[in-house]
């Protein structure tokens, strides 16, 4: 485990059993439907990578990627899509999949954008829900992997300050590491 | 989104979290209600609480708890007080921790409490 983990919250073969489960859950809901899988840059990616493969329906991939919040540390003003889709989205059944739903605002703000785009359906699937500070608690979550609590989640995926993504365990940061001050490049 | 004009927030952390609502272009008005909690004998309120933020297309309203753990336990019966008296009204409150942690998510410093 790296030094930087205090624990891990959900082993590899923990993940890949979930993911498998969801996969066919999904597969059998959405057979014979044009299923497009939406997914946003960069959390997703292994998630998305892994769940698509187990599914066994055809089915398309497309990506969107949103800025950041900054806080005094950039410009502010609103979320903006860095990349939008390149699928149409008008009468698809779309599945948007999320590597984490915490507050819910950037779900909540991707699936305004995906609504407006008139598909037939729009749902979501999150491999983590972090409940404790949901704020947008209206989404369509059709699909969760694991709930998980309020502590900074790392590893397939996760980042913290763009690290760790590629562990292949979701483990907890350390606070003290939290604290630290980013190392000056 | 909320209006700023001739806004002052009580404390930076609820400016933060303005910031933060306003990103996502969730609407905001900041304490635009106060609920009374308690009357004395001729039945004027003695006791009220005013959640920082309501966002009216969630029908939420958001308490931003960023206060030294000793003042907590009297807002946290307040809390319980609220929803005892107003069942339909949803609170949802963010500790402390629960600010840091979503500070931390955007790799912002934490605020100090007041």
């Amino acid at each position: 485990m790296t030094p930087e983990i205090s624990q891990v919250l959900l082993t590899e073969e923990q993940i890949r059993v979930r993911v498998r489960a969801l996969a066919a859950e999904i597969s059998h809901d959405y057979a014979g439907r044009d299923l497009l899988v939406v997914s946003v840059l960069k959390g997703a990616l292994y998630f998305l990578a892994d769940l698509t493969r187990m599914m066994d329906i055809p089915l398309a991939i497309d990506f969107m990627a949103i800025s950041s919040y900054r806080g005094g540390k950039g410009p502010s003003g609103a979320v903006r899509l860095v990349k939008d889709l390149d699928e149409d989205l008008t009468g698809r059944h779309v599945l948007l999949v999320e590597d984490i739903i915490d507050t819910g605002l950037t779900a909540s703000y991707l699936l305004r954008s995906l609504q407006a785009r008139d598909p037939a359906d729009l749902a979501v699937c999150t491999l983590l829900d972090k409940t404790a500070r949901r704020i947008a608690h209206t989404l369509p979550i059709r699909y969760r992997g694991f709930e998980v609590p309020d502590l900074f989640l790392v590893g397939y995926g996760l980042d913290y300050r763009q690290f760790h993504r590629n562990l292949p365990y979701i483990g907890v940061i350390r606070d003290d590491f939290l604290r630290r001050e980013p190392a000056s490049s | 989104m909320g209006d700023r004009a001739n806004l002052r927030f009580a404390h930076a952390s609820e400016e933060e979290l303005a910031r933060i609502l306003d990103f996502y272009g969730i609407r905001w008005e900041y304490e635009p209600r106060s609920f009374p909690l308690d009357w004395d004998e001729q039945g004027r309120v003695v006791e009220s609480f005013s959640p920082d933020f309501y966002l009216p297309d969630l029908d939420l309203y958001l308490e931003l708890t960023t206060l030294k753990q000793s003042l907590v336990t009297r807002k946290n019966r307040k809390l319980r007080r609220l929803r005892d008296l107003y069942p339909e009204v949803r609170v949802k409150v963010f500790y402390g921790r629960d600010f840091r942690n979503l500070l931390a998510k955007y790799d912002l410093h934490p605020i100090a409490a007041p």
